[in-house]
């Protein structure tokens, strides 16, 4: 009797998780499908760029993107300056494509939130991305942080704010951040100058860093049919 | 002291070989323009490897202000050269040619002499750095437009952007002033000590040379010795493409290059005070 | 009229090589002076201490009775000179070049005046010409005008002749003798040929190997009673005897087999001569020398007397 006892109560548990899992499931494509409404959009940002190697002013420009992964910052005559393109700097890129198997971890409070967070596993083995967790704010239907694992590009994540523009889950600010590696020109080609820090004390420097990009988006344009053609432009 | 510097520089701008640092300078700017123009993708390509692996830069990454630091950065060495034609020539010459004989026998004290020397040199050299600047900056620009200007250093990747750029290039060419007046000081130098010019020229030339190499030695021994060469900072210039911009060591590198500007100098007037002129 | 140029025992040794010691000398207002030595005598470096060229070991020297140490601008700006070769700025014209030493030398020089030296010197109409294309003598010219062209009282001249052809030697004879008696310059004049300064000086100094040799006017130290007469006879003639019973025997200075040296005023040559022939003596040559001169070439070389020639 203990014994179907016990048998019962795994097969309870298991039930209840299965149940919260699919309720999980169901959290993550809808939330994907949501994220999926935005085919397209031309915003006003400001971004920022902290990488220690780098030293890059913040810019100002208009970031396009398109549905799946075209993204372009136009910038009046200057430079733009990305993310290569499989980190990508919106959230739909963060999160994995096709089947994936949802894993409930259960609420979490941050910051005072309560949310909801999962763990998204792609059954596709080829996929770039390895494991996503979203922290998800069930009231709102938006992810306000991502962490995702990839099988090339380490581990980036990001953290969202969210405010005018929550009913098309975009965000207003976008934090990310992302493993990077270290750079180093041979010396002799620039011949630098003010090498005030002895070699020594550079080198003990480790190899991989964290990089932040932080963007502020001040406006959207939505879904308004970008071409390709303006991610082409030279 | 105004008379004898207007006869000085007329003496320097009446003579053809005075033209043919400016030619120089145009002729080695045009040939980088030319080479930037046809292979300057592939050079880009090369020199941002490094960053590319991980971002994605576009736009006019190539633009007038990236080449007129490529230029700037493989001109400047040489221009020690140019500036040597004439300062190392300004006493030496004169006494090769047999004027400075002549030159002294009239009712000037040699501190004067050498003062009108260094100035007009400095003229020179000012001249120079100016025709530099406007056939470098103005012919890059009008080549290959404008933009944010990025400045790759061997352990950063800086940017600049574009409305940030002139003032930097202003203080950077105002630092490249200062820099080939010391070597025009040091020619100057060199120059009392010969009879004929070609020996401060390729004095002035070797000293540069090896003192750069010893500034860009990565040895205990020259680290202790390096902040005290002229030629550690004299590409200080580069320090105003930093972010943010190093001013306390450009400050100390500019009253190293004033220190000995005015060292060598004041050495020129102290050994030629006391020479005797046997040319 | 007091002294222009005063020197004492002026001294200067290069490395180990003495070039000048221990010389004075004096130069009066209106002189021509003579310096003359042999090629490294000491000459230059001599005139190039007196312009403050070359800073002496010891000695002074005084310019218008003053030490030049101490007045060296403004006594410079009295003095014009020209140092071995004229050299100019051969990529600028006469004109620039002498425009250019005027204004160092007094900035209030004007363009008059400027021609008014060319004219002295004989430049006119060429002066617009680059100096790389002059003549060695248009150098010298050019050199003599920029010396001029400030009105100095002094004019240091050191071998003004040096590669002219024979015309351009006399014509710049012309000019000194001419810059001396109608521009009442006193001129300081080098050469290593005696007769060069023979023919223009009034006063001399003979240096040599950095020592004065002998100072004095070059009428008295060229005294013609101190001419050696030099005359080869027949070797065969046995004349000595009849030479001491003569009124030549005080002036015979020197008999040799077949030659005869009187020292004596060269006038009474012919009288000699006719007396030697009188004697039945076979006179083959007879030669004048003065005994300065005789006494300059035995310390110099051979090629003095081939300038001689000249």
């Amino acid at each position: 009797m203990r014994k179907y006892l016990s048998l019962l109560v795994v097969l309870l548990t298991l039930v209840s998780y299965k149940v919260r899992a699919d309720d999980a499931t169901k959290l993550f494509y809808t939330l994907r499908t949501k994220i999926a409404t935005v085919k397209d959009y031309r915003a006003d940002v400001k971004m920022k760029i902290d990488v220690s190697f780098m030293r890059i002013p913040q810019l100002k420009g208009t970031l396009l993107f398109k549905a799946p992964d075209k993204m372009r910052l136009e910038r009046n005559g200057g430079l733009s300056m990305l993310p290569k393109k499989n980190i990508n700097l919106t959230i739909s890129n963060l999160i994995p494509v096709g089947n994936v198997t949802v894993i409930d971890i259960g609420n979490v409070t941050v910051k005072g939130k309560k949310l909801r967070l999962v763990k998204v596993i792609p059954e596709d083995d080829m996929n770039n991305i390895v494991l996503t967790k979203l922290w998800i704010d069930e009231a709102n239907l938006v992810a306000v942080r991502a962490e995702t694992t990839t099988r090339n590009d380490g581990t980036v994540i990001m953290d969202l704010d969210f405010n005018k523009y929550m009913s098309y889950g975009l965000p207003d600010k976008v934090t990310i951040y992302m493993d990077v590696k270290d750079y180093k020109l041979p010396k002799g080609v620039t011949m630098d100058y003010n090498n005030e820090v002895p070699t020594a004390a550079k080198d003990a420097k480790p190899k991989a860093q964290k990089g932040t990009i932080e963007i502020n988006y001040l406006s959207y344009a939505i879904n308004t049919g970008l071409t390709d053609e303006q991610f082409n432009k030279k | 002291m105004i008379q004898l510097l207007r006869i000085e520089l007329y003496k320097i701008f009446r003579r053809p070989r005075t033209y043919i640092s400016f030619g120089i300078v145009t002729a080695i700017t045009f040939v980088i323009q030319l080479a930037m123009l046809t292979d300057g993708k592939g050079f880009v390509n090369f020199a941002l490897s490094g960053v590319n692996e991980q971002f994605d830069i576009q736009g006019n990454i190539l633009n007038g202000y990236l080449i007129t630091y490529i230029i700037l950065q493989s001109l400047l060495i040489h221009i020690p050269l140019l500036v040597a034609l004439v300062a190392g020539d300004a006493l030496a010459g004169e006494a090769n040619l047999g004027t400075l004989r002549l030159l002294l026998t009239k009712p000037i004290s040699r501190p004067k002499i050498v003062m009108a020397k260094f100035l007009s040199s400095f003229i020179y050299t000012v001249l120079l750095i100016v025709w530099l600047a406007v056939v470098a900056l103005f012919f890059s620009l009008l080549l290959f437009g404008k933009g944010d200007m990025i400045n790759l250093k061997s352990d950063s990747f800086i940017m600049i952007l574009q409305k940030d750029v002139m003032w930097r290039y202003g203080l950077a060419f105002a630092f490249a002033v200062l820099a080939m007046t010391t070597i025009a000081s040091m020619s100057l130098l060199l120059s009392a000590f010969a009879d004929n010019s070609i020996g401060p020229i390729i004095s002035t030339m070797g000293i540069v040379v090896v003192l750069t190499i010893l500034s860009n030695l990565e040895l205990p021994l020259f680290t202790i010795i390096k902040p005290y060469l002229f030629t550690t900072h004299m590409i200080g210039w580069k320090g105003f493409f930093d972010d943010p911009v190093p001013y306390a060591a450009i400050g100390k590198s500019a009253v190293v290059l004033v220190l000995y500007t005015v060292g060598f100098l004041l050495l020129t007037v102290f050994y030629f005070n006391k020479k005797d002129i046997k040319s | 009229m007091g002294s222009i140029i005063e020197t004492r025992n002026l001294s200067k040794s290069f490395k180990h090589f003495k070039a000048v010691t221990d010389l004075s000398f004096t130069i009066n207002h209106g002189d021509i002076y003579g310096f003359l030595g042999q090629n490294g005598a000491g000459k230059s470096t001599t005139m190039r201490m007196l312009l403050g060229l070359i800073f002496p070991d010891s000695g002074s020297i005084y310019i218008d009775g003053e030490e030049f140490n101490n007045g060296r601008r403004h006594l410079l700006s009295k003095i014009g000179a020209i140092i071995e070769r004229p050299d100019m700025y051969g990529y600028l014209s006469g004109w620039d070049n002498l425009k250019m030493f005027a204004a160092l030398s007094d900035s209030s020089i004007k363009a008059a005046r400027l021609h008014e030296v060319l004219e002295i010197v004989g430049l006119k109409g060429r002066e617009q010409d680059k100096v790389k294309a002059y003549s060695q003598g248009m150098k010298q010219r050019l050199g003599i005008a920029i010396a001029l062209v400030h009105k100095p009282d002094l004019l240091i001249l050191d071998e003004p002749t040096n590669g002219l052809d024979p015309q351009g030697i006399a014509e710049m004879r012309a000019l000194i003798l001419s810059l001396s008696r109608d521009h009442g310059k006193t001129i300081l004049i080098s050469s290593h040929l005696l007769y060069e300064i023979e023919q223009v000086a009034t006063s001399m100094i003979i240096i040599h190997k950095g020592r004065k040799v002998v100072e004095g006017k070059v009428n008295s130290l060229l005294n013609p009673d101190e001419t050696f007469i030099e005359i080869d006879i027949l070797p065969d003639d046995v004349i000595q005897h009849k030479i001491e019973g003569s009124e030549w025997k005080s002036m015979l200075s020197t008999a040799k087999h077949g030659s005869l040296t009187f020292k004596m005023n060269p006038e009474r040559t012919p009288q000699l001569n006719s007396w030697l022939v009188g004697q039945g003596i076979g006179v083959t040559e007879i030669r004048s020398k003065h005994s300065l001169e005789a006494y300059f070439l035995s310390l110099t070389d051979d090629t003095v007397i081939t300038n001689r020639a000249i």
